[in-house]
C-alpha cells in the first residue's frame, strides 16, 4: 500500500471535502419559485423581478423549520407581489432543500450565487449551515453577496470576521440562554444541566449557558449530546440518565422538535421531573404536535416546558404585526412549492417560525424599498443602514448601522397551557 | 484423460510434509504481513492524525481568543468526516471542555485523564472500541489542547483486509501445487505399480507354467533393471529354468 505523507493526506482530505461538496448534490432539490430563466438578470435584479435565494430544511427530522420560516415569509411577499412589488418589481424566491445539512448548504449557496446569481440570500435555517456558508460570503465580498434574517442566533454571522456579511433580525442564542440563565438563578435554580445537538448550534447555546452562568458565579453541572437529525422516535435515555446524575434544578436543551421532545418524553418518563427550557429554534409548535400526538396525559410532559421566543405570540393580535402576519396567512395560505412539498406534513395555520419568516420578510421588503427604483448590490449595506428606530409593528424599534447588525433584541417566555403556547409571567409560580 | 486423484501410500508422507510446508508459509507470511501492516498502519494513522491535531490547533488560536465556540466545533466536525477519525475535542488552559464530538457525553475514562497529556495513548472507552488518541497543544500549551481519538476498527479491518487478500493467494497457490503435486506422484508411482503387476504375472506365471510377461523386461530403465532382477531370482530359485536368464537380456 502507497503511503500517504501528512501532507498529501491533509491535502486529500481537504479537497475531497471540498470535491463532495461541490459534486455530491445527492441532497439537494431545487425549486425555481419564478419560473425564469437567469438569463436577463444582473446581479440578481431584472426589469420586473428581484430574486433571492434560500437553502433551508425542507425536508428530514427538521424540515418544519424550514417550510414554516418559508410561508410566514411567503405570506408577507405575496401581499407586496399582489401590490406590484417593490419598485414595481415582484419579489422571487429560489428555493433549494439542504435538509438542515452543512454540505447541502454550502452547494445550494454555491448554486445560487454562481447560476442563479440571485441578489441576496433570505432565509436560511441552521448554525451548522450557515456558519459553513460564511466564508462563501467572504469570498464573494468584491460582489456584496448579503445574507439576511438567517434562522439562526448563533454568533459567527454576529462577529468577525464574517459578521459584515450577515444581517440578522432575531435575538441571538446568548441573549436566550442569558435570559433563561437569569430567570432560573431569579427563582433559586441554580444547577443547571444542558442537552445540545453535538454540533455549532449545540455549542453556540452551550457557551451562551456558559457565559451567563459563569458571569454569576455558576457553571453547568451536567451536559448530555445527542446527534444532529436525530428523530423523536429516537430513545433519548442515556443522555436523560447522564442528567439525571448531574442531579440539575432545569436544563436548557439546544436542539430542534425532535430530539428535544424525545428528550422532554423520556426525562418525565424516567423522573427528571424539572423546567425543561428551549431555545426558539426549536420549532416550539412541532415539538408541541409530536408530545400531545404520542402521550395520552401530554398536560404531564408540557408542565416542565418552557420555550424562549424572539417573537411575540401570534395570538397576540393586539400587536400590529401579529394582526398583519395572521389575515395574510389567512388570505394567502402559503405552501412550499410542489417540488419541495413533503406530503405527510400538515402545516401549522400559525407558529412562532412562521411569524418570524413574516417579519424577516417585511423587514427585508422596507430595506428594498429604500434602494428606490434602481436597486443594487452595493447599495444594499447602505440601504440597511438607513433602518433607525423603524416600528415594524412588534412593539420593538429596529436600527442597524455599521456596529449593529442585529434588529432586534426582544425576548419572550412562552409555556404550555391546555394545549397552547402562552406568555409566561411568572416564573416563581410556575416553576419556583 | 482422467485425472487419479488417488495418492499412493508411498507418498501420503511426502504430501503430509507438503501440506506442513504450506502451512508454515501461510502462518509466518500472515504474521509477518499482519505486524507490517498494523506497524505501518499505525504509524501512518498516527502520524496523519498528529498532523491534523496541530492543524486544528493553529487554526484554534484565534477562534479561542477572539471568536465564539460554535466555530470551533464547526472547525473540528469538519474533520470529523475523516476516515479513521472517531473523536475530537479540545480543552483550554484549565481543562475545561471547550468543543468536544462525543455522543451522548463525554466518556468517564476521558473525565478522568490528564487533559494536558499530549503523548500517544491507548483508549478502551466503555460500551464502544479501542481507540489510540494524540494530542496536539495550543499556544504552546498555554491556550490548552487538541485531542484526536482514532477507532483502531479501522486498523483491524484493513489487517483484515490485506492478510485475507495474502491468505487468498496462498490458499491459491497451496490448491494448485497439491493437485500439481499429487499428479506428479501418481505420475513417478506408475512404475512401481508396473513392476508390483508384473511381480503378480511373473509369480502366477511361475506357479502356473504360463508365459512370462515380457513388456517391462523390454523398458531400459529402473523399472525394467528391477523387472529383470525379478525375473533373474524366480530363475535362480528354480534353477532348471537358470539357462533362461540370459534370453530376455540377449532379445
Amino acid at each position: 500500500m502507497r503511503a500517504l505523507t501528512r501532507r498529501k493526506f491533509l491535502r486529500a482530505s481537504i479537497l475531497g471535502g471540498l470535491a463532495a461538496s461541490w459534486f455530491g448534490r445527492g441532497a439537494a432539490l431545487a425549486q425555481d419559485e419564478t419560473g425564469g430563466s437567469p438569463a436577463g438578470f444582473h446581479e440578481g435584479i431584472s426589469d420586473d423581478e428581484i430574486l433571492l435565494g434560500t437553502s433551508a430544511a425542507f425536508s428530514g427530522p427538521s424540515r418544519g423549520l424550514g417550510i414554516e420560516l418559508y410561508r410566514g415569509a411567503q405570506a408577507c411577499f405575496a401581499r407586496v407581489n399582489e401590490r406590484g412589488g417593490v419598485g414595481g418589481r415582484r419579489i422571487g424566491l429560489r428555493l433549494y432543500d439542504d435538509g438542515y445539512q452543512p454540505v447541502p448548504s454550502v452547494q445550494n449557496t454555491m448554486e445560487l450565487l454562481l447560476r442563479d446569481r440571485v441578489f441576496a440570500l433570505f432565509g436560511y435555517v441552521g448554525t451548522p449551515t450557515v456558519t459553513r456558508v460564511l466564508p462563501i460570503l467572504k469570498k464573494f465580498q468584491e460582489e456584496n453577496v448579503y445574507m439576511f434574517f438567517p434562522f439562526t442566533g448563533a454568533q459567527p454571522q454576529r462577529e468577525p470576521p464574517y459578521g459584515e456579511f450577515a444581517f440578522n433580525l432575531r435575538a441571538s442564542y446568548r441573549e436566550e440562554t442569558a435570559g433563561l440563565v437569569e430567570n432560573f438563578l431569579r427563582i433559586g435554580r441554580r444547577r443547571i444541566a444542558v442537552f445540545y445537538q453535538a454540533d455549532a448550534y449545540g455549542r453556540s447555546g452551550w457557551a451562551g449557558v456558559r457565559e451567563a452562568l459563569g458571569a454569576r458565579g455558576e457553571q453547568i453541572v451536567g451536559e448530555a449530546t445527542y446527534t444532529r437529525g436525530a428523530a423523536y422516535g429516537r430513545g433519548m435515555g442515556e443522555q436523560v440518565e447522564i442528567l439525571r446524575d448531574a442531579g440539575p434544578d432545569a436544563v436548557i436543551c439546544i436542539g430542534a422538535y425532535g430530539a428535544c421532545a424525545a428528550f422532554l418524553r423520556d426525562a418525565i418518563d424516567l423522573g427528571l421531573e424539572v423546567p425543561i427550557a428551549n431555545l426558539s429554534f426549536v420549532g416550539s409548535e412541532n415539538l408541541l404536535q409530536l408530545i400531545t400526538d404520542s402521550v395520552d396525559d401530554s398536560e404531564r410532559y408540557t408542565r416542565y416546558l418552557v420555550n424562549s421566543q424572539v417573537v411575540p405570540s401570534y395570538e397576540d393580535e393586539s400587536i400590529p404585526v401579529v394582526r398583519e402576519y395572521a389575515e395574510l396567512m389567512d388570505r394567502y395560505r402559503p405552501e412550499v412549492p410542489e417540488p419541495l412539498r413533503q406530503p405527510d406534513y400538515v402545516p401549522f395555520d400559525r407558529s412562532f417560525v412562521s411569524l418570524e419568516g413574516f417579519v424577516n420578510a417585511k423587514m427585508l421588503v422596507e430595506i428594498l424599498g429604500r434602494m428606490g427604483d434602481s436597486p443594487s448590490r452595493d447599495r444594499l449595506e447602505q440601504a440597511v443602514f438607513t433602518v433607525r428606530d423603524y416600528d415594524l409593528g412588534i412593539g420593538e424599534m429596529v436600527s442597524f448601522s455599521e456596529q449593529r447588525r442585529q434588529g432586534m433584541q426582544r425576548l419572550y417566555y412562552t409555556v404550555v397551557d391546555r394545549g397552547r403556547f402562552v406568555p409566561l409571567d411568572d416564573w416563581r409560580a410556575r416553576f419556583g | 484423460m482422467k485425472l487419479n486423484m488417488n495418492v499412493q501410500k508411498l507418498f501420503r508422507r511426502p504430501l503430509f510434509g507438503i501440506f506442513l510446508l504450506f502451512g508454515i508459509i501461510a502462518v509466518s507470511t500472515s504474521w509477518v504481513c499482519i505486524a507490517t501492516v498494523d506497524s505501518q498502519l499505525s504509524e501512518e494513522y498516527e502520524s496523519n492524525s498528529r498532523g491534523i491535531a496541530q492543524t486544528i490547533a493553529d487554526a484554534s488560536v484565534d477562534i479561542i481568543l477572539n471568536r465564539d465556540l460554535s466555530a470551533l466545533q464547526s472547525l473540528i466536525d469538519q474533520f470529523l468526516e475523516i476516515q479513521g477519525i472517531s473523536y475530537i475535542y479540545i480543552v483550554n488552559e484549565d481543562g475545561e471542555f471547550l468543543a468536544h464530538t462525543f455522543v451522548p457525553g463525554i466518556p468517564g475514562e476521558i473525565l478522568a485523564s490528564d487533559p494536558a497529556n499530549i503523548d500517544t495513548v491507548e483508549r478502551v472507552l466503555a460500551g464502544a472500541d479501542s481507540y489510540v488518541e494524540v494530542g496536539s497543544p495550543i499556544l504552546a500549551g498555554v491556550a490548552g489542547s487538541v485531542h484526536i481519538g482514532m477507532d483502531k476498527s479501522v486498523i483491524t479491518l484493513k489487517i483484515q483486509q490485506a492478510v485475507g487478500r495474502q491468505m487468498y493467494l496462498i490458499s491459491s497457490i497451496f490448491l494448485v501445487g497439491i493437485v500439481a503435486a499429487i499428479m506428479l506422484m501418481n505420475l513417478a508411482a506408475r512404475p512401481v505399480e508396473h513392476l508390483l503387476t508384473y511381480a503378480v504375472q511373473l509369480a502366477r506365471a511361475e506357479q502356473e507354467g504360463g508365459p512370462v510377461p515380457g513388456a517391462l523386461l523390454e523398458r531400459d530403465d529402473e523399472a525394467g533393471q528391477l523387472a529383470r532382477l525379478l525375473l533373474y531370482f524366480s530363475r535362480v530359485a528354480d534353477p532348471e529354468k537358470a539357462g533362461a536368464l540370459a534370453r530376455p537380456e540377449a532379445s
